[in-house]
């Protein structure tokens, strides 16, 4: 028995036993789905038990790091399948605080919406689960196995609303493409393979840099690979699927996606390309990879946001909104060529205000419906600030985070971005990033247009509006995470530069 | 490459044997169709209904069930035959596994996926 092994592996057990857990109370629990209480469902249990889980995941990665996860004993005996490391504990964490905030707020909007089944709960846990195997993987079969664990969980959380063709569309499209994805992965997998005799990354690495390969074949699974996490984290010409998912899926369902499967997909793209493809003759901008994560991250972030700004949903519009956002992060991650630690700081930094800032936002619009009537619109949240000011202003932070203003969370994501781009002499993509935040307020500004200067309509969703304490407090401690990372960035910057992977 | 030519001979050699015997059976043989004969094959007895039918969803589903327990023998057969040199630790580690199964088959079971009549 080694317990300095499981105290490092801690977070993922505590998680993936908790998700058996809620999987067992959830088919004893009572069959309540057609109470018309709106607390008598299965959510107002699963939600706590899924919340306390995943929060106390993040507390044990938390504390791991505190011990150190090199000073424990036997913490490296599950590499190279899984590495754990200060890299790892940090992506654990973000996942795990973005999956509790997510399943607060199913525990708001199932039943409200009468979709209150208690599946949502193991299969958001188990989906944590993935994406925490993901963001930890060495390996890249373990790589595969954490991206299937994550998104098979994901399609069906996206298909939930059974009954709608909407919802059912949403998942299908997903799913197909999400298969094919995978695919594209495991072929890149296959052929690097191929042409190292290695699956671990770090094998790859040494098999790279001692040479004597067939150079074309890396070629093409470098870009399989790349292609196959460019889908997962909705790059520019992979995010066909993204707005139909984020819009037909139940608004937990989609802050999940939007938070915790692009996180994990962040996580695996940095640890891929800084690992596998890392030695400097692959990270040049002559040859190898940044040129193409360049590309990327100008078409996403371009695209994304003119096509945001012509949306009239206000759901889709955060849809192309974490498009847009994913761009920036690219920035980010074509930045780690030349500044190998602040470039991954930035983008570690980045990825956890996001997620707060996110979810805050897509909980906020949930606030603003009520059973039966979404808010889905702009008209639907006109005159909002005056007959719930504390809903507009929490959604109000949560935008003006997401549009990069001070002194939230968002502003300081992109500042060390912009920062670490111009450090690197990427001048031209800073200047994009830039030239793409001011359009980018746009769209979210007019949120706010319509919240506080339109008179309210009649008939409007908020009129009836839903009370949750679950929504509620998941807004509380995103704002107050918002508000916090705003005010002491360098504290987690820090963190976050003693997170990035070492050269 | 020199090592796939036999396997690309087994192919042309089946390609060629098998269009030879239908061209020339359909050359040579003697035609006699009669309506019973031109209808599709159904074990010989006479066909009823049309060709797509939809299966019922429980299929699926056993079939999926099936699945995870094919998985978990797949896997108990090394271990059956390491079983002495894993010792303890293998057998903790089979136990740690079945046990998750155990937990999964609870759940289809109190969900009622197990039940045909539903």
């Amino acid at each position: 028995m080694k317990t300095g092994l499981y105290l490092s592996i801690s977070p993922l057990l505590v998680v993936a036993l908790g998700g058996a857990l809620l999987m067992l109370a959830e088919a004893f629990s009572h069959h309540r789905e057609e109470h018309e209480s709106r607390s008598a469902g299965p959510s107002s249990e699963l939600a706590l038990g899924t919340a306390i889980t995943l929060f106390t995941g993040a507390i044990f990665a938390a504390a791991v790091w505190f011990v150190g996860p090199e000073k424990l004993d036997g913490s490296q005996d599950l590499a190279p399948w899984l590495i754990i490391d200060r890299f790892t504990l940090f992506f654990a964490f973000t996942i795990c605080v973005g999956g509790g905030l997510a399943s607060l707020l199913a525990g708001g909007y199932l039943p409200e919406h009468r979709i209150d089944r208690g599946e949502f709960y193991p299969l958001l846990t188990f989906s944590s689960v993935g994406a925490i195997i993901l963001a930890a993987a060495g390996d890249v079969l373990t790589l595969f196995l954490g991206l299937e664990i994550m998104s098979l969980g994901v399609y069906a959380l996206t298909g939930f609303r059974r009954g709608s063709a909407r919802s059912t569309e949403a998942s299908m499209k997903y799913f197909l493409l999400g298969s094919f994805a995978a695919a594209l992965l495991l072929y890149g997998a296959a052929l690097i393979y191929g042409a190292t005799g290695h699956t671990d990354l770090a094998g790859i690495r040494a098999a790279l840099v001692a040479g004597n390969l067939n150079y074309g074949l890396v070629l093409i699974a470098v870009t399989l690979m790349i292609v196959g996490l460019a889908f997962k984290i909705s790059a520019v010409p992979f995010h066909m699927w993204t707005p139909d998912a984020y819009e037909g899926a139940p608004t937990p369902a989609t802050s999940f996606m939007a938070v915790v499967v692009k996180s994990a997909a962040f996580a695996t793209m940095l640890r891929v390309l800084l690992v596998a493809f890392g030695q400097p003759e692959l990270s040049s901008w002559g040859a190898g990879w940044p040129p193409i994560i360049a590309t990327l991250a100008v078409l996403t972030m371009t695209v994304a946001n003119l096509i945001a700004g012509r949306q009239e949903s206000v759901k889709r519009m955060l849809a192309y909104s974490s498009i847009a956002h994913a761009g920036y992060i690219l920035v980010g991650v074509t930045t780690t060529m030349r500044l190998h630690e602040d470039g991954q700081a930035s983008v570690m930094f980045y990825l956890l205000a996001y997620t707060v800032s996110t979810i805050g936002a897509f909980g906020a619009l949930i606030l603003c419906g009520s059973r039966g009537a979404e808010a889905v619109s702009y008209e639907d949240l006109s005159g909002l600030g005056k007959r719930h000011p504390a809903v507009a202003l929490v959604f109000s932070l949560f935008l003006l985070s997401l549009a990069g203003v001070p002194p939230t969370a968002g502003f300081f994501g992109k500042l060390y971005i912009v920062k670490g781009a111009i450090g690197a002499g990427l001048y031209p993509l800073s200047v994009i990033l830039l030239l793409n935040s001011v359009l980018g307020a746009y769209y979210y500004l007019r949120v706010l247009v319509f919240m506080y200067m339109r008179e309210p309509a009649p008939g409007a969703p908020f009129a009836r509006p839903m009370k949750s304490g679950y929504v509620t407090s998941a807004l509380v401690l995103a704002a107050v995470a918002v508000v916090a990372l705003g005010l002491f960035p360098t504290t987690s910057l820090e963190v976050a530069v003693r997170a990035a992977l070492a050269p | 490459m020199a090592t796939y030519v036999p396997l690309l001979l087994l192919f042309l050699v089946g390609a060629v044997i098998t269009g030879a015997l239908f061209t020339l059976s359909s050359i040579l043989g003697p035609k006699n169709p009669t309506p019973e004969k031109m209808m599709p094959y159904e074990c010989g007895s006479e066909s009823t209904g049309g060709r797509f039918v939809k299966p019922s969803v429980k299929f699926y589903l056993t079939a999926i069930l099936f699945v995870v327990f094919d998985i978990e023998v797949v896997l108990m057969y090394p271990w059956a035959i390491q079983f002495r040199t894993l010792g303890w630790g293998g057998m903790a580690t089979m136990g740690s596994f079945v046990s998750l199964l155990v937990v999964a088959l609870i759940y289809v079971w109190k969900k009622g996926a197990l039940e045909w009549e539903t």
